[in-house]
């Protein structure tokens, strides 16, 4: 039994089962905001399980994903500003918890892992991760004002 | 042919198909057992070529023949992507608006560009030591050069983005791949064998032999290879319109 | 543990599959086939396959979207103008 494997099926279960669901369903606003909160859990299971299987290499998919998971949710948020227009999805409940849960999973591991390299790159994840998702949210909620229909960018 | 008989054609290939999969799925072994007859092979192999991330030793020693035609596949479908959607007679090229950005999107963005290119290239150089290699470390260079076009816009990306460098890049990539194949040919024993350079220590960044150097080729390509692709649909969805007159009915 | 991590990552790549398929607009599509990209990696994480699960990371996240996006706009585009036309 295995303490790391236990908090990533739950935040697995309990975090991604609702981004399937929301994504699947509804307005377009909630859809995107899904997938932006998607982003967030699957790198923090991606650290989680890193640590489970005692294989820090593994933590490579979530520096990859800390970098490149935003910047898809701002792909949307560009091009899909004319459909977000009317109604922007604000989710700052949404953007504190995602950020909260990554605080204290990355300063567990950092407790676990010990001083070195390693920690400096989670430390890292971490604050792309929160710096990431935090801009998205901003950007879903308006930050392409002039990105409509009349002006081709 | 009628829908009754279309029907059946497609009942009986299905058909065929389920059987074939069935037989297939038999023979496996079974999901988490202890015997895995290729995996142990594989790891000796990558362990005696001191290639700590053995998939790395799978794709670009034990089986880099096939990871050339995996290559061969991406740098055919952009050749054809850049056929496809070149610009037509009828269509003209249309200098895009400059896009307002909110000032923290664009700060993440450019920020974010470079640390982006590092992870890329960190990627691609430890392909040989953790998960990761040349394809997915040579998407994510790609992928942080678009941040430029999602932090400011279209023109501001153009200028940092030649596409006929690219386009070289991406020949040269593929050509290395091949050149390194023929070294092996030449210098050693066979096309691609992993037998000219030195193995090196076992988890250091210079180990596997020709493996990283393979990862870098692929990596290039990659990289080049995206940045031409997007390229083509960038300029079709942004800068690219049919001519007026010709909006009606032809479709090219 | 492990069997347990592994049915609830097969069970939520189903789902968002499922998801996938069933929704129609491309825009929306787009961003289910993102959220099944995520369940994808985890899936290929799970089973011990870190490498497919990167590559799928680094093409799922932002270039798939990326390209769909701007077919999409591309399409529209074109609807608008022959709409304009008629």
């Amino acid at each position: 039994m295995n303490g790391w494997l236990v908090a990533a099926t739950v935040l697995l279960a309990a975090g991604f089962g609702p981004v399937v669901w929301g994504v699947a369903t509804g307005p377009l606003e909630r859809r995107v905001v899904a997938q932006n909160f998607g982003t967030s859990v699957v790198c923090l299971v991606m650290l989680l399980l890193s640590q489970a299987y005692v294989r820090p290499s593994y933590v490579d998919l979530a520096l990859v994903l800390a970098v490149l998971g935003p910047a898809g949710t701002l792909v949307y948020a560009r091009l899909l500003a004319d459909d977000l227009g009317d109604d922007p999805p604000h989710a700052n409940l949404l953007t504190v918890v995602a950020a909260s849960a990554a605080t204290v999973i990355v300063v567990a591991m950092c407790v676990a892992t010990g001083p070195g390299r390693a920690t400096v790159k989670l430390v890292l994840i971490g604050v792309l991760l929160v710096a990431g998702n935090v801009i998205a949210s901003r950007a879903l909620a308006g930050g392409f004002p002039g990105a409509g229909a009349s002006t081709r960018d | 042919m009628s829908r009754r008989m279309r029907m059946w054609v497609l009942a009986t290939g299905g058909l065929a198909v389920a059987v074939l999969l069935v037989a297939g799925y038999a023979r496996l072994p079974h999901f988490g057992g202890a015997v895995h007859p290729y995996g142990e092979r594989a790891v000796s192999a990558a362990l005696a070529r001191h290639t700590a991330n053995v998939i790395s030793s799978v794709n670009f020693d034990l089986r880099a023949f096939d990871t050339l035609g995996e290559e061969t596949i991406l740098f055919g479908a952009v050749l054809g992507t850049v056929v496809l959607l070149r610009q037509t007679r009828d269509e003209r090229e249309v200098p895009p608006a400059p896009a307002e950005v909110a000032p923290p999107v664009r700060r993440y963005a450019l920020i974010m560009l470079p640390v982006a290119l590092l992870t890329g290239l960190y990627v691609v150089a430890h392909g040989q030591l953790s998960p990761g290699g040349g394809f997915q470390g040579g998407v994510v260079v790609a992928t942080a050069l678009h941040l430029l076009y999602i932090g400011a816009d279209y023109r501001a990306l153009e200028k940092i983005r030649p596409v006929g460098t690219y386009e070289v890049g991406d020949a040269a990539g593929e050509a290395a791949y091949l050149v390194l194949g023929v070294a092996g040919l030449l210098g050693g024993s066979a096309f691609l064998a992993n037998t000219l350079l030195p193995y090196g220590t076992f988890n250091t960044l210079a180990s596997g032999g020709t493996v990283p150097l393979l990862n870098a080729a692929v990596g290039m390509e990659v990289a080049c290879a995206v940045v031409v692709l997007l390229a083509r649909f960038l300029d079709q969805a942004v800068e690219i319109e049919e001519d007026n007159g010709s909006a009606m009915g032809k479709e090219s | 543990m492990t069997d347990a991590l592994t049915l609830v990552s097969l069970l939520l790549v189903a789902a968002s599959a499922t998801a996938a398929v069933a929704v129609r607009d491309p825009a929306r599509q787009a961003l289910v086939l993102a959220v099944l990209g995520l369940a994808l990696a985890v899936l290929f994480t799970v089973v011990q396959a870190p490498d497919v699960g990167l590559s799928q990371l680094a093409v799922g996240s932002a270039l798939t979207p990326l390209l769909i996006l701007l077919s999409v706009r591309k399409v529209r585009r074109r609807g608008q103008h022959e709409g304009g036309d008629r």
